[in-house]
């Protein structure tokens, strides 16, 4: 009766109100920034005066702002396409192999994910001081790749562990080479799981910031970083304008993620 | 959680080739995750007791100061906060989730996904100007009469609660879903056979269902929140300042390579221990944080 949603009587209300009102916590702060780019007060007044596009010009306008955001596509792309070819083939050894301490690996693997991220960034800017990669483009891509491949492991071995590997077999048995079934049936088989490796990846690189702080130099820095720098300063309106639009990115991307799981799985 | 291929599952002694089986495809990433995870990490907690001179003054500069003790106090407090919170609101969300209608509740499970998913910083900018002296919170406040004077919400432990619960709360709601969504009902028909009310049927029978599952999720989120370093510092005050910042400090600013090593791995150690806890005791509920 409890599990029935017509039969709970005056308690369904009281849950359904809950439950709107965290809804409305969890998305008006994203609506009000949203709106808040638009508003034309500089002291992010609300509801604004009027409405204007000065912020998105400010922001395109400036030089930095344009860079930074460069700078994290480029990163995220590169930890991208590495955390994938590298999240594939530890996973055909994770789920196929039979070697030693292969579970322990595996958590090991797994670890970053729940590590509190600052120790890593501190740990990493401590050792990139020594080897000189402090500030370079290279240190951020390795900072981003060990915080992205436990979630590429994880969607890829999970996606493997529901393949048949018979199905493989057959394919040699019928004339392919090892290889060449892998690529030809074992990918696409598991595409679902390398497409969400991706996303992750791309995800986990361009908004990470702890680890950016770290590594950020005054000549290299990625978006989260500058707009970390810009509101210590001040809570200035064009962060809202570069907010939302990483608010869009983000729609985009579940759409996308959506859509994929439809036609991939299909 | 790991499922076995057919060669493991042989149950005569492994052939020995088998042992070496498939080692060569983790080569890279192993060798990539030593040099720059494992050896970084061991690096910055070894720098603890040999910096500035080898032995545990660091250790006893950090558990025996009031004002270090005062940060992981205040760490504590706000995790401690942030869960109660989260686990007040979110049981009865994800107890509606689990019975609702499934239209209304695939557009609920959109907003947790969008909330999510939007970029922390963002999430932390909204609540940095709805919660300043002439924020929106305060406005509608006087609005309605509530206050005459402008509440400090921000840059204060008021601030950090919310920006964290904000952030915590789908954390939370997910894993609980999972669980209630799980109970059998007929075993509450059952209790409401027998006579039970309303009440009792929650307090005796869905509640103490729900505990294992309740308790493994405040786990999760009290381990998450321990380690928390954007939000805290950009709606916190200096005075309530939380560990991950005393890292961040230690190092950035005041260079100190010893103590900062040292605090990272009091961190490490509550919040590694805490998740071994979590395996131990929890680990066949599906918390979510897998």
């Amino acid at each position: 009766m409890l599990l029935n949603f017509d039969r709970l009587g005056w308690w369904k209300y009281a849950l359904l109100t809950i439950t709107i009102l965290a809804a409305a916590f969890l998305l008006l702060p994203i609506f009000f920034i949203a709106a808040l780019s638009f508003g034309s007060s500089q002291w992010l007044i609300f509801p604004p005066p009027g409405w204007t596009l000065q912020w998105y010009g400010e922001l395109l306008a400036d030089r930095r702002w344009l860079e930074s955001a460069w700078t994290s596509f480029k990163i995220a792309s590169i930890v991208t396409v590495l955390s994938v070819l590298l999240g594939l083939v530890t996973s055909f050894g994770l789920v196929r192999g039979t070697f030693l301490f292969r579970d322990a690996l595996k958590a090991l693997f797994l670890t970053p994910m729940i590590l509190p991220v600052v120790v890593l960034a501190v740990a990493l800017y401590a050792f990139f001081l020594r080897v000189g990669l402090g500030g370079t483009l290279a240190g951020f891509v390795i900072s981003h790749l060990v915080l992205a491949l436990p979630f590429s492991i994880l969607s890829i071995s999970s996606a493997l562990e529901c393949f048949d590997k018979s199905i493989e077999d057959a394919a040699i048995l019928c004339g392919a080479s090892p290889l060449e079934a892998r690529i030809r049936v074992t990918l696409p088989a598991i595409s679902h799981g390398i497409f969400s490796a991706a996303v992750f990846s791309f995800l986990t690189s361009w908004d990470e910031v702890v680890v950016a702080i770290f590594m950020a130099s005054p000549t290299l820095q990625t978006l989260p970083v500058k707009v970390w720098a810009t509101l210590r300063q001040d809570l200035t309106p064009v962060v809202a304008a570069a907010s939302t639009l990483l608010i869009l990115l983000t729609i985009l991307l579940m759409a996308l993620v959506a859509l994929a799981r439809k036609v991939l799985k299909s | 959680m790991s499922t076995y291929s057919d060669a493991s599952s042989v149950s005569a002694p492994v052939p020995r080739a088998l042992r070496r089986a498939g080692f060569s495809g983790v080569v890279p990433a192993l060798a990539f995750v030593a040099i720059f995870f494992i050896v970084p990490v061991a690096a910055l907690l070894l720098r603890s007791v040999l910096e500035p001179v080898p032995g545990f003054g660091n250790y006893a500069e950090l558990l025996g100061s009031a004002t270090y003790l005062k940060i992981f106090a205040n760490t504590f407090i706000v995790s401690g906060l942030v869960t109660a919170i989260s686990l007040l609101i979110g049981f009865p969300v994800a107890w509606a989730l689990a019975i609702m209608p499934g239209r209304l509740a695939s557009v609920i499970f959109a907003i947790l996904l969008l909330s999510m998913w939007t970029n922390l910083l963002a999430r932390t900018y909204a609540w940095m100007v709805l919660l300043q002296r002439t924020g929106l919170i305060n406005k509608m406040l006087m609005g309605m009469g509530l206050i005459n004077q402008p509440l400090p919400l921000v840059n204060n432990l008021t601030g950090v609660t919310i920006g964290m619960t904000y952030i915590m709360l789908p954390f939370i709601i997910l894993p609980l879903y999972g669980v209630i969504k799980k109970i059998d009902p007929a075993i509450l028909q059952a209790a409401a056979l027998c006579g039970a009310s309303r009440r009792q049927c929650l307090t005796r029978v869905l509640l103490p269902l729900a505990v294992p599952g309740m308790a493994a999720g405040a786990l999760l989120v009290f381990v998450m929140s321990l380690g928390y370093f954007v939000t805290p510092s950009l709606l916190g005050g200096t005075a309530n300042m939380m560990l991950a910042e005393l890292i961040a400090q230690f190092v950035q600013s005041l260079v100190n390579w010893g103590m900062g090593g040292a605090a990272a791995l009091v961190l490490l150690v509550v919040t590694l221990s805490l998740y071994v806890v979590q395996l131990r005791f929890f680990g066949s509920q599906n918390t979510g944080g897998r």
